[in-house]
Protein backbone atom coordinates (compact mmCIF):
# COMPACT_ATOMS: atom_id res chain seq x y z
CA UNK A 1 0.00 0.00 0.00
CA UNK A 2 2.78 2.15 1.36
CA UNK A 3 4.47 1.60 -2.37
CA UNK A 4 1.77 2.25 -4.16
CA UNK A 5 1.28 5.65 -2.56
CA UNK A 6 4.79 6.59 -3.11
CA UNK A 7 4.43 5.92 -6.69
CA UNK A 8 1.25 7.50 -6.66
CA UNK A 9 3.19 10.60 -5.09
CA UNK A 10 5.96 10.43 -7.48
CA UNK A 11 4.25 10.88 -10.33
CA UNK A 12 2.01 14.04 -8.98
CA UNK A 13 5.66 15.37 -8.26
CA UNK A 14 6.59 14.92 -11.66
CA UNK A 15 3.59 16.14 -13.09
CA UNK A 16 4.13 19.33 -11.23
CA UNK A 17 7.85 19.64 -12.06
CA UNK A 18 6.64 19.60 -15.69
CA UNK A 19 3.32 21.23 -16.25
CA UNK A 20 2.01 23.30 -19.94
CA UNK A 21 2.31 26.70 -19.49
CA UNK A 22 -0.86 29.22 -20.02
CA UNK A 23 -1.46 30.72 -24.16
CA UNK A 24 -0.21 34.23 -22.41
CA UNK A 25 2.40 32.74 -20.52
CA UNK A 26 4.04 30.83 -23.69
CA UNK A 27 3.24 34.27 -25.99
CA UNK A 28 5.64 36.43 -23.58
CA UNK A 29 8.43 33.40 -23.83
CA UNK A 30 7.64 33.77 -27.37
CA UNK A 31 8.49 37.62 -27.54
CA UNK A 32 11.28 37.16 -24.81
CA UNK A 33 13.20 35.15 -26.70
CA UNK A 34 12.86 36.94 -30.16
CA UNK A 35 13.56 40.35 -28.32
CA UNK A 36 17.30 38.29 -26.92
CA UNK A 37 17.71 37.05 -30.28
CA UNK A 38 17.48 40.27 -31.58
CA UNK A 39 19.52 41.46 -28.88
CA UNK A 40 22.56 39.60 -29.63
CA UNK A 41 25.48 39.74 -31.96
CA UNK A 42 27.61 37.27 -31.38
CA UNK A 43 27.73 34.32 -28.44
CA UNK A 44 30.10 32.27 -27.41
CA UNK A 45 29.47 29.28 -25.23
CA UNK A 46 31.44 26.16 -23.67
CA UNK A 47 29.26 22.89 -24.32
CA UNK A 48 29.32 19.51 -23.39
CA UNK A 49 27.60 16.81 -25.81
CA UNK A 50 25.90 13.83 -24.54
CA UNK A 51 25.05 10.92 -27.36
CA UNK A 52 22.71 8.61 -26.12
CA UNK A 53 21.96 5.38 -27.57
CA UNK A 54 19.78 2.95 -26.12
CA UNK A 55 21.89 0.05 -26.14
CA UNK A 56 25.05 1.51 -24.70
CA UNK A 57 25.82 1.77 -21.06
CA UNK A 58 26.11 4.87 -20.76
CA UNK A 59 26.38 8.57 -22.98
CA UNK A 60 29.38 9.44 -25.12
CA UNK A 61 30.55 12.43 -23.73
CA UNK A 62 32.68 15.00 -25.51
CA UNK A 63 33.66 18.66 -24.71
CA UNK A 64 34.17 21.69 -26.84
CA UNK A 65 33.45 25.50 -27.84
CA UNK A 66 30.61 26.95 -29.82
CA UNK A 67 30.43 30.55 -31.65
CA UNK A 68 27.60 32.06 -33.20
CA UNK A 69 27.63 35.73 -35.18
CA UNK A 70 24.40 36.59 -36.61
CA UNK A 71 22.58 35.93 -38.60
CA UNK A 72 24.17 32.02 -39.13
CA UNK A 73 27.35 31.97 -38.91
CA UNK A 74 28.38 28.86 -36.66
CA UNK A 75 31.45 27.11 -35.36
CA UNK A 76 31.49 23.93 -33.26
CA UNK A 77 34.71 23.26 -32.18
CA UNK A 78 35.13 19.91 -30.31
CA UNK A 79 38.04 19.80 -27.92
CA UNK A 80 37.40 16.25 -26.31
CA UNK A 81 38.19 13.61 -26.59
CA UNK A 82 38.83 14.30 -30.27
CA UNK A 83 39.62 17.29 -32.27
CA UNK A 84 37.44 18.24 -34.80
CA UNK A 85 36.06 21.92 -36.03
CA UNK A 86 32.59 22.48 -38.07
CA UNK A 87 32.21 26.00 -39.37
CA UNK A 88 28.42 26.71 -41.04
CA UNK A 89 28.70 30.00 -42.74
CA UNK A 90 26.15 31.20 -45.45
CA UNK A 91 26.07 28.26 -47.89
CA UNK A 92 29.30 26.50 -46.86
CA UNK A 93 30.24 23.97 -44.18
CA UNK A 94 33.70 23.90 -43.69
CA UNK A 95 34.90 20.82 -41.69
CA UNK A 96 38.97 20.42 -39.78
CA UNK A 97 39.12 16.75 -38.97
CA UNK A 98 42.44 16.49 -36.81
CA UNK A 99 44.29 18.25 -39.60
CA UNK A 100 42.21 17.05 -42.72
CA UNK A 101 40.52 20.00 -43.73
CA UNK A 102 37.60 19.81 -46.52
CA UNK A 103 34.91 22.48 -47.04
CA UNK A 104 31.49 21.52 -49.02
CA UNK A 105 29.04 24.07 -51.04
CA UNK A 106 25.79 23.32 -49.31
CA UNK A 107 24.13 25.89 -51.72
CA UNK A 108 21.98 22.86 -54.00
CA UNK A 109 21.28 20.76 -50.66
CA UNK A 110 17.54 21.72 -49.59
CA UNK A 111 17.62 19.74 -46.66
CA UNK A 112 21.50 21.19 -45.70
CA UNK A 113 20.49 24.38 -45.56
CA UNK A 114 17.48 23.75 -43.85
CA UNK A 115 19.42 22.09 -41.08
CA UNK A 116 22.08 24.73 -41.27
CA UNK A 117 19.13 27.20 -40.71
CA UNK A 118 17.70 25.13 -37.80
CA UNK A 119 21.51 25.18 -35.77
CA UNK A 120 21.43 28.71 -36.32
CA UNK A 121 17.87 29.01 -34.73
CA UNK A 122 18.19 26.94 -31.98
CA UNK A 123 21.51 28.34 -30.95
CA UNK A 124 19.34 31.34 -29.78
CA UNK A 125 15.88 29.99 -29.83
CA UNK A 126 14.34 32.10 -32.04
CA UNK A 127 12.09 28.93 -33.94
CA UNK A 128 8.75 29.34 -33.24
CA UNK A 129 7.27 29.25 -37.17
CA UNK A 130 4.11 27.19 -36.87
CA UNK A 131 4.43 26.27 -40.10
CA UNK A 132 7.79 24.41 -39.84
CA UNK A 133 7.01 23.23 -36.46
CA UNK A 134 4.04 22.00 -34.12
CA UNK A 135 5.05 23.49 -30.67
CA UNK A 136 4.23 22.74 -27.20
CA UNK A 137 5.34 24.56 -24.55
CA UNK A 138 6.19 23.37 -20.70
CA UNK A 139 7.57 24.67 -17.30
CA UNK A 140 9.85 23.11 -15.80
CA UNK A 141 10.50 24.38 -12.22
CA UNK A 142 12.52 27.60 -13.21
CA UNK A 143 13.11 27.12 -16.50
CA UNK A 144 11.05 26.39 -19.96
CA UNK A 145 10.91 23.48 -21.91
CA UNK A 146 9.86 24.37 -25.41
CA UNK A 147 9.08 21.11 -27.92
CA UNK A 148 9.74 21.59 -31.61
CA UNK A 149 8.20 19.10 -33.73
CA UNK A 150 9.60 19.48 -37.79
CA UNK A 151 6.45 19.51 -40.10
CA UNK A 152 8.43 18.52 -42.82
CA UNK A 153 8.53 14.61 -43.12
CA UNK A 154 11.74 14.72 -44.92
CA UNK A 155 13.18 16.42 -42.50
CA UNK A 156 11.83 14.52 -39.29
CA UNK A 157 13.32 11.36 -40.77
CA UNK A 158 16.60 12.73 -39.16
CA UNK A 159 15.08 14.94 -36.13
CA UNK A 160 12.00 13.52 -34.95
CA UNK A 161 11.80 16.85 -32.05
CA UNK A 162 14.26 19.36 -30.75
CA UNK A 163 13.26 20.22 -27.35
CA UNK A 164 14.83 23.57 -25.99
CA UNK A 165 15.23 24.88 -22.45
CA UNK A 166 15.56 28.10 -21.77
CA UNK A 167 16.59 30.20 -18.87
CA UNK A 168 14.68 33.06 -17.21
CA UNK A 169 16.59 35.44 -19.31
CA UNK A 170 15.18 33.46 -22.41
CA UNK A 171 18.64 32.45 -23.67
CA UNK A 172 19.06 28.78 -24.68
CA UNK A 173 20.70 26.24 -21.80
CA UNK A 174 19.78 23.39 -23.52
CA UNK A 175 19.16 21.43 -26.71
CA UNK A 176 18.26 17.84 -27.29
CA UNK A 177 17.67 16.62 -30.36
CA UNK A 178 15.53 13.09 -30.48
CA UNK A 179 16.22 11.08 -33.54
CA UNK A 180 12.37 8.79 -34.74
CA UNK A 181 14.87 5.95 -33.07
CA UNK A 182 14.65 7.58 -29.44
CA UNK A 183 18.31 8.07 -29.29
CA UNK A 184 19.20 11.82 -28.40
CA UNK A 185 21.84 14.19 -29.04
CA UNK A 186 21.68 16.37 -25.61
CA UNK A 187 23.90 19.35 -25.71
CA UNK A 188 24.65 21.80 -22.60
CA UNK A 189 25.75 25.28 -22.79
CA UNK A 190 28.06 26.90 -19.95
CA UNK A 191 30.02 30.34 -19.98
CA UNK A 192 27.84 32.04 -22.54
CA UNK A 193 29.50 35.49 -23.47
CA UNK A 194 26.98 37.98 -25.69
CA UNK A 195 27.90 40.19 -27.98
CA UNK A 196 31.73 40.43 -27.59
CA UNK A 197 33.79 41.25 -31.38
CA UNK A 198 34.91 38.01 -32.75
CA UNK A 199 37.71 37.55 -35.41
CA UNK A 200 36.66 36.48 -38.96
CA UNK A 201 39.39 33.12 -38.02
CA UNK A 202 37.14 31.91 -35.54
CA UNK A 203 34.75 31.23 -38.37
CA UNK A 204 37.42 29.58 -40.71
CA UNK A 205 39.53 26.46 -40.61
CA UNK B 1 66.73 -16.50 -69.67
CA UNK B 2 67.56 -15.41 -66.53
CA UNK B 3 64.69 -12.48 -67.25
CA UNK B 4 62.05 -15.66 -68.29
CA UNK B 5 63.64 -17.57 -64.94
CA UNK B 6 62.99 -14.57 -63.02
CA UNK B 7 59.57 -14.10 -64.46
CA UNK B 8 58.53 -18.23 -64.34
CA UNK B 9 60.12 -17.57 -60.50
CA UNK B 10 57.31 -14.30 -59.80
CA UNK B 11 54.47 -16.65 -61.62
CA UNK B 12 55.00 -19.11 -58.95
CA UNK B 13 55.58 -17.03 -56.58
CA UNK B 14 52.09 -15.13 -57.05
CA UNK B 15 50.62 -18.65 -57.31
CA UNK B 16 51.67 -19.96 -53.89
CA UNK B 17 49.60 -20.17 -51.29
CA UNK B 18 48.99 -17.30 -48.97
CA UNK B 19 51.12 -18.43 -45.79
CA UNK B 20 54.28 -19.79 -48.37
CA UNK B 21 53.86 -16.45 -49.95
CA UNK B 22 54.34 -14.72 -46.54
CA UNK B 23 57.18 -17.03 -45.71
CA UNK B 24 55.07 -19.19 -42.84
CA UNK B 25 55.68 -23.30 -42.59
CA UNK B 26 52.48 -25.10 -41.46
CA UNK B 27 52.84 -26.92 -38.04
CA UNK B 28 50.73 -29.43 -36.52
CA UNK B 29 46.94 -28.57 -36.01
CA UNK B 30 46.25 -29.40 -32.06
CA UNK B 31 42.74 -28.73 -30.29
CA UNK B 32 42.92 -25.58 -29.34
CA UNK B 33 40.65 -22.33 -28.84
CA UNK B 34 41.90 -19.85 -31.13
CA UNK B 35 39.53 -15.97 -29.93
CA UNK B 36 39.47 -12.39 -30.53
CA UNK B 37 39.44 -10.20 -27.45
CA UNK B 38 38.58 -6.87 -28.91
CA UNK B 39 35.26 -6.61 -29.14
CA UNK B 40 34.13 -9.51 -26.60
CA UNK B 41 32.74 -7.76 -23.41
CA UNK B 42 29.42 -7.27 -22.93
CA UNK B 43 29.88 -4.61 -20.02
CA UNK B 44 32.30 -2.31 -22.36
CA UNK B 45 31.04 0.21 -24.87
CA UNK B 46 33.56 0.44 -27.53
CA UNK B 47 33.89 3.57 -28.78
CA UNK B 48 35.76 4.86 -31.77
CA UNK B 49 36.24 8.15 -33.98
CA UNK B 50 36.27 7.11 -37.27
CA UNK B 51 37.82 8.45 -40.72
CA UNK B 52 37.13 6.61 -44.13
CA UNK B 53 38.89 7.05 -47.35
CA UNK B 54 36.61 6.51 -49.93
CA UNK B 55 37.52 6.86 -53.78
CA UNK B 56 39.68 10.39 -52.44
CA UNK B 57 36.55 11.46 -50.32
CA UNK B 58 37.55 11.99 -46.62
CA UNK B 59 35.11 12.13 -43.93
CA UNK B 60 34.55 11.21 -40.04
CA UNK B 61 32.69 10.58 -37.65
CA UNK B 62 31.87 7.98 -34.71
CA UNK B 63 31.88 4.44 -34.70
CA UNK B 64 29.93 2.40 -31.79
CA UNK B 65 30.29 -1.52 -30.70
CA UNK B 66 28.76 -3.19 -28.24
CA UNK B 67 27.92 -6.88 -27.89
CA UNK B 68 24.56 -7.37 -26.44
CA UNK B 69 25.76 -11.43 -26.06
CA UNK B 70 26.62 -14.04 -27.59
CA UNK B 71 27.57 -13.84 -30.89
CA UNK B 72 25.34 -10.30 -30.90
CA UNK B 73 27.18 -7.02 -32.17
CA UNK B 74 25.07 -3.76 -32.50
CA UNK B 75 27.04 -1.72 -34.57
CA UNK B 76 26.23 1.89 -35.14
CA UNK B 77 28.20 4.87 -37.01
CA UNK B 78 27.09 8.83 -36.22
CA UNK B 79 28.66 12.63 -37.16
CA UNK B 80 30.11 14.24 -34.57
CA UNK B 81 27.43 16.11 -34.28
CA UNK B 82 25.39 13.00 -33.07
CA UNK B 83 23.02 12.02 -36.34
CA UNK B 84 23.17 8.23 -36.37
CA UNK B 85 24.46 7.08 -39.99
CA UNK B 86 23.31 3.59 -40.00
CA UNK B 87 22.84 1.26 -37.62
CA UNK B 88 23.63 -2.47 -37.76
CA UNK B 89 22.81 -5.73 -35.39
CA UNK B 90 25.12 -9.10 -36.52
CA UNK B 91 23.95 -11.85 -35.13
CA UNK B 92 25.25 -15.23 -35.89
CA UNK B 93 24.20 -15.34 -39.81
CA UNK B 94 21.95 -12.49 -39.58
CA UNK B 95 22.18 -9.27 -40.46
CA UNK B 96 19.51 -6.41 -39.37
CA UNK B 97 19.77 -2.69 -40.88
CA UNK B 98 18.03 -0.63 -37.47
CA UNK B 99 18.47 2.24 -39.58
CA UNK B 100 20.54 3.57 -42.69
CA UNK B 101 20.83 7.18 -44.12
CA UNK B 102 18.68 6.79 -47.85
CA UNK B 103 21.57 8.08 -49.49
CA UNK B 104 23.67 5.57 -48.16
CA UNK B 105 21.27 2.35 -48.63
CA UNK B 106 23.02 0.23 -51.20
CA UNK B 107 23.24 -3.27 -51.24
CA UNK B 108 26.52 -3.38 -52.99
CA UNK B 109 27.93 -0.99 -49.83
CA UNK B 110 25.83 -2.88 -46.85
CA UNK B 111 27.57 -5.77 -48.15
CA UNK B 112 30.86 -4.70 -47.61
CA UNK B 113 30.20 -2.96 -44.56
CA UNK B 114 28.58 -6.05 -43.58
CA UNK B 115 31.73 -8.73 -44.36
CA UNK B 116 34.36 -5.79 -42.63
CA UNK B 117 32.29 -6.18 -39.67
CA UNK B 118 31.51 -9.97 -39.33
CA UNK B 119 35.69 -10.13 -40.20
CA UNK B 120 36.29 -7.40 -37.08
CA UNK B 121 34.02 -8.61 -34.53
CA UNK B 122 33.96 -12.68 -35.12
CA UNK B 123 34.66 -13.71 -31.55
CA UNK B 124 35.67 -17.97 -31.70
CA UNK B 125 37.67 -18.81 -34.45
CA UNK B 126 37.60 -22.76 -36.06
CA UNK B 127 41.35 -23.46 -36.97
CA UNK B 128 41.43 -25.08 -40.61
CA UNK B 129 45.31 -24.81 -40.41
CA UNK B 130 48.08 -23.34 -38.55
CA UNK B 131 51.11 -21.65 -39.79
CA UNK B 132 54.33 -20.60 -37.81
CA UNK B 133 57.82 -17.95 -38.63
CA UNK B 134 59.90 -16.83 -35.99
CA UNK B 135 57.62 -15.67 -32.95
CA UNK B 136 54.60 -15.23 -35.55
CA UNK B 137 51.59 -17.63 -35.59
CA UNK B 138 49.49 -17.59 -38.48
CA UNK B 139 45.88 -19.41 -38.53
CA UNK B 140 43.95 -20.00 -41.31
CA UNK B 141 40.26 -20.38 -41.21
CA UNK B 142 36.57 -19.20 -42.54
CA UNK B 143 34.28 -16.68 -41.93
CA UNK B 144 30.79 -17.92 -43.97
CA UNK B 145 32.20 -18.78 -47.04
CA UNK B 146 35.44 -16.22 -47.34
CA UNK B 147 39.01 -17.36 -45.85
CA UNK B 148 41.00 -15.77 -43.38
CA UNK B 149 44.49 -15.65 -41.87
CA UNK B 150 44.78 -14.15 -37.89
CA UNK B 151 47.88 -13.56 -37.14
CA UNK B 152 49.18 -13.47 -33.77
CA UNK B 153 52.76 -12.40 -32.94
CA UNK B 154 53.68 -13.57 -29.13
CA UNK B 155 50.06 -14.21 -28.38
CA UNK B 156 48.67 -11.02 -29.37
CA UNK B 157 46.15 -10.68 -32.63
CA UNK B 158 47.65 -8.10 -35.00
CA UNK B 159 46.30 -8.67 -38.22
CA UNK B 160 42.77 -10.51 -39.60
CA UNK B 161 43.79 -10.81 -43.55
CA UNK B 162 40.55 -11.55 -45.74
CA UNK B 163 42.23 -13.93 -48.65
CA UNK B 164 40.56 -14.56 -52.21
CA UNK B 165 43.02 -16.38 -54.88
CA UNK B 166 45.70 -16.79 -52.48
CA UNK B 167 46.07 -12.95 -52.72
CA UNK B 168 45.26 -10.11 -49.57
CA UNK B 169 41.47 -8.53 -50.06
CA UNK B 170 41.46 -6.80 -46.72
CA UNK B 171 43.63 -6.39 -44.01
CA UNK B 172 42.65 -5.39 -40.58
CA UNK B 173 45.42 -4.22 -38.22
CA UNK B 174 44.74 -3.87 -34.33
CA UNK B 175 47.82 -1.54 -32.70
CA UNK B 176 47.49 0.41 -29.35
CA UNK B 177 46.54 -3.06 -27.76
CA UNK B 178 45.67 -2.50 -24.06
CA UNK B 179 44.18 -4.94 -21.69
CA UNK B 180 42.35 -7.13 -24.29
CA UNK B 181 41.22 -3.81 -26.10
CA UNK B 182 42.59 -2.35 -29.30
CA UNK B 183 42.60 1.29 -29.42
CA UNK B 184 43.93 1.82 -32.70
CA UNK B 185 42.47 -0.41 -35.86
CA UNK B 186 42.93 0.36 -39.72
CA UNK B 187 40.52 -1.37 -41.99
CA UNK B 188 42.23 -1.55 -45.30
CA UNK B 189 40.84 -3.03 -48.88
CA UNK B 190 43.30 -4.17 -51.28
CA UNK B 191 40.72 -4.27 -54.38
CA UNK B 192 39.34 -0.96 -54.22
CA UNK B 193 39.65 2.32 -52.67
CA UNK B 194 38.50 2.41 -49.27
CA UNK B 195 40.32 2.68 -45.52
CA UNK B 196 38.52 2.80 -42.25
CA UNK B 197 40.72 4.14 -39.70
CA UNK B 198 39.46 3.92 -36.23
CA UNK B 199 40.69 5.35 -33.04
CA UNK B 200 39.17 4.51 -29.56
CA UNK B 201 37.87 7.73 -27.40
CA UNK B 202 36.41 6.04 -24.64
Amino acid sequence: MNRILAILLLFSYLGFAQTRMSAEAAKSLQQLVKQKAEETQTITSDFVQYKHLDFLSSDIESTGKMAYKSPDNVSWQYVKPFSYKVVFKGQKLLINDNGNKSKLDLGSNELFKQLNHLISASINGNMFNANDFEIAYFKENETSLVHFLPRDPQFSEFILAFHITFSQRGTVEEVKMIEPSGDYTRIVFSNRIENKTLPDAVFDL
Amino acid sequence: MRFLTFSIFLLLLSCAPFPKKMGYQPTSLDAREIRNPYFADVQKDYVYKANIIVFENNFGGILVLKKLADQTHRIAFTTELGNTIFDFTLSGTDFKVNRILKEMDRKILLSILEQDFRSLIQEEIVPLNIYTKNDSELTKTKIGSKTHFYTFKNDILTNITRVGNEKEKVVITFSEIDDRMARQIVISHKTMKLTISLQAIK
